[in-house]
């Protein structure tokens, strides 16, 4: 891959941060957006807006093609059977919140059992608990090893013909762990449990097959794979979504409405309830095309070596405490850490000051900080516009961050 | 802007050697607060004797930012009249908002005057004043 390429198309990248060069170590949060997709936003509104799914004329025959293109666009992406079972919606979060509001609403009952790990971000954990909480459901958690992989044998341990959903993180946006998932839903399905898989950190990452994993659901989020903030998706086998309740009500969700009868829209309208974000589909659309061109298995290699890099060099920080795999075979490019003696937002600040853009604090996953036994924890995650020369910016920083705060027992 | 003006050492000195830290036996108000976003948190314990603060001690957990400023603050109101703590106080969050303020009423605390520069972290500054408020709203 052509870095140096690839960063002119990200024009982001190109400025300055307290007269530095910006150093964009937080993609995990969020990722820049290359041009492409910031055209394709103001060329919709220059040229062709108007609602989706509505109008008679031009305009909107063309923003309706280029929503539903969209849709197309992340079926291939994901490799779904069909239009159909995919769902647009804000982010991950909502596509999650969707499912335990319809599937878990009609089909938790008390006594169920929910599996989630601990390595969950809020996002898969909270609907499930106040699912729980409703129901009368009984959450159980699958710890993680001491090496940053999840516990199998746990996690096997766990099945019983009482669970009912497994929620299950692909890649954790705190120790970056990719999750075995094809085994875990097929563990899953032979007890009749269905399978959630949150996405949001893999699907920019590597290549993902849903009918590969088998997985009965994924959430993915558009602005973590180069696409706008507002869009996300949910995938969902069409035999699920046939059965499930409408998760919100409105426009566009319905075929035909009388004041005592609502009839409700073929899939996968049924689930989006008014006017869409088909600005952000749009984006989302032409974020995909950028990833396909660069190709999802050059990301995931040049990101893997990055990783590599990065572990070796961040080791080499004195009194450095890095979390989850140690080995990049087994997770992405995400590296949290923490150094004794300088609290993570510290660390934060003392890299913004050179221009190093990181997280700090306890990345939306507060069950596994408590399980680490700390209350935060610095995060340098990477994307492929990343460079070696960045990291090595950000191992000098680090030092740096060391040496403001001395020597500490 | 440089990383001196914020890190200076009399704040890297109270993170890592806290004054007034611990607990105080039979406290007269008690009071905690955390930031939910960064997870810094403190808690205050005071006695009064009259009107005045006679001890105040703090625990807590969090950054240098946080951390300092609570030693720093329990340093200065230790002794001090409700009154006077109030003024205090309103200096303190004045200087972290940007606006002018009584240096030699602060003494020690305008160390951390350099935080206003760094927006994402008043906040961390200002968990102190925030928690010692509510200490003293019990006070009758």
């Amino acid at each position: 891959m052509d870095i140096e390429r690839i960063r002119k198309d990200f024009p982001v990248l190109s400025r300055t941060v307290r007269d530095k060069r910006l150093v964009y170590l937080d993609n995990a949060a969020t990722t820049q957006k290359p041009s492409v997709v910031i055209d394709a936003i103001a060329d919709l509104y220059r040229r062709y807006n108007a609602n989706v799914h509505r109008g008679v004329y031009l305009l909107a025959e063309e923003s309706t093609q280029a929503y539903e293109d969209s849709r197309e666009a992340v079926r291939r992406f994901i490799n779904a059977a069909g239009t159909q079972e995919i769902v647009f919606t804000r982010n991950a979060s909502e596509a999650l919140n969707l499912i335990a509001y319809t599937w878990g609403e009609a089909n938790i009952k008390a006594g169920d059992e929910i599996i989630v790990s601990i390595m969950e971000h809020h996002s898969n954990y909270v609907p499930w608990f106040r699912l729980a909480q409703r129901k009368g459901a009984v959450i159980k958690i699958v710890p993680s090893r001491k090496d940053g992989l999840l516990d199998m044998d746990a996690y096997r341990s766990m099945l019983s013909d009482k669970t009912k959903l497994v929620g299950i993180v692909h890649m954790s946006n705190v120790f970056g762990t990719i999750n075995p998932v094809r085994e875990i839903v097929s563990l899953a399905h032979r007890h009749g449990a269905v399978t959630v898989v949150d996405g949001a950190q893999s699907a920019p990452h590597m290549k993902v097959d849903v009918q590969d994993i088998g997985c009965d659901f994924f959430a993915l989020s558009g602005h973590k794979m180069l696409g706008p903030t507002g869009i996300g998706a949910l995938y969902a086998k069409k035999s699920h979504l046939e059965s499930m309740e409408p998760f919100l009500s409105g426009g566009e969700m319905i075929l035909r409405v009388t004041l005592d009868s609502v009839v409700y829209n073929e899939l996968p309208w049924k689930f989006e309830a008014g006017t869409p974000n088909y600005e952000g589909a749009i984006g989302l659309k032409a974020a995909i095309e950028y990833l396909e061109r660069t190709g999802m298995d050059a990301i995931e290699s040049y990101e893997r070596e990055l990783t590599v890099y990065a572990l070796e060099q961040m080791k080499t920080v004195p009194g450095i405490y890095i979390y989850g795999p140690l080995d990049a075979a087994h997770k992405g490019g995400i590296v949290a850490f923490n150094i004794k003696g300088v609290h993570s937002h510290d660390i934060g600040t003392i890299l913004d000051s050179e221009g190093i853009a990181v997280r700090a604090g306890h990345h939306c996953a507060q069950p596994l900080m408590i399980d680490c036994g700390v209350s935060a924890m610095a995060r340098a995650s990477f994307y492929f516009y990343n460079t070696r020369q960045e990291i090595d910016l950000l191992v000098q920083a680090l030092k740096k961050a060391k040496e403001i705060f001395g020597h500490v027992a | 802007m440089s990383l001196e003006e914020l890190f200076k050492e009399i704040i890297i000195e109270h993170y890592q050697h806290p004054k007034n830290q611990g607990h105080i036996d039979h406290p007269d108000a008690t009071s905690d607060g955390s930031n939910p976003l960064c997870g810094d948190e403190i808690a205050m314990e005071l006695v009064f004797d009259g009107n005045r603060i006679k001890n105040v001690m703090f625990t807590g957990n969090g950054c240098s930012i946080s951390q300092s400023a609570a030693s720093l603050i329990t340093e200065a109101i230790k002794g001090k009249t409700i009154e006077e703590t109030r003024t205090i106080m309103d200096e303190y969050k004045g200087m972290l908002a940007g606006r002018e303020y009584n240096a030699e009423l602060l003494g020690d605390l305008e160390a951390l005057s350099d935080v206003k520069k760094y927006p994402a972290r008043v906040k961390c500054a200002s968990l102190s004043v925030a928690v010692l408020d509510q200490a003293l709203q019990q006070k009758k």
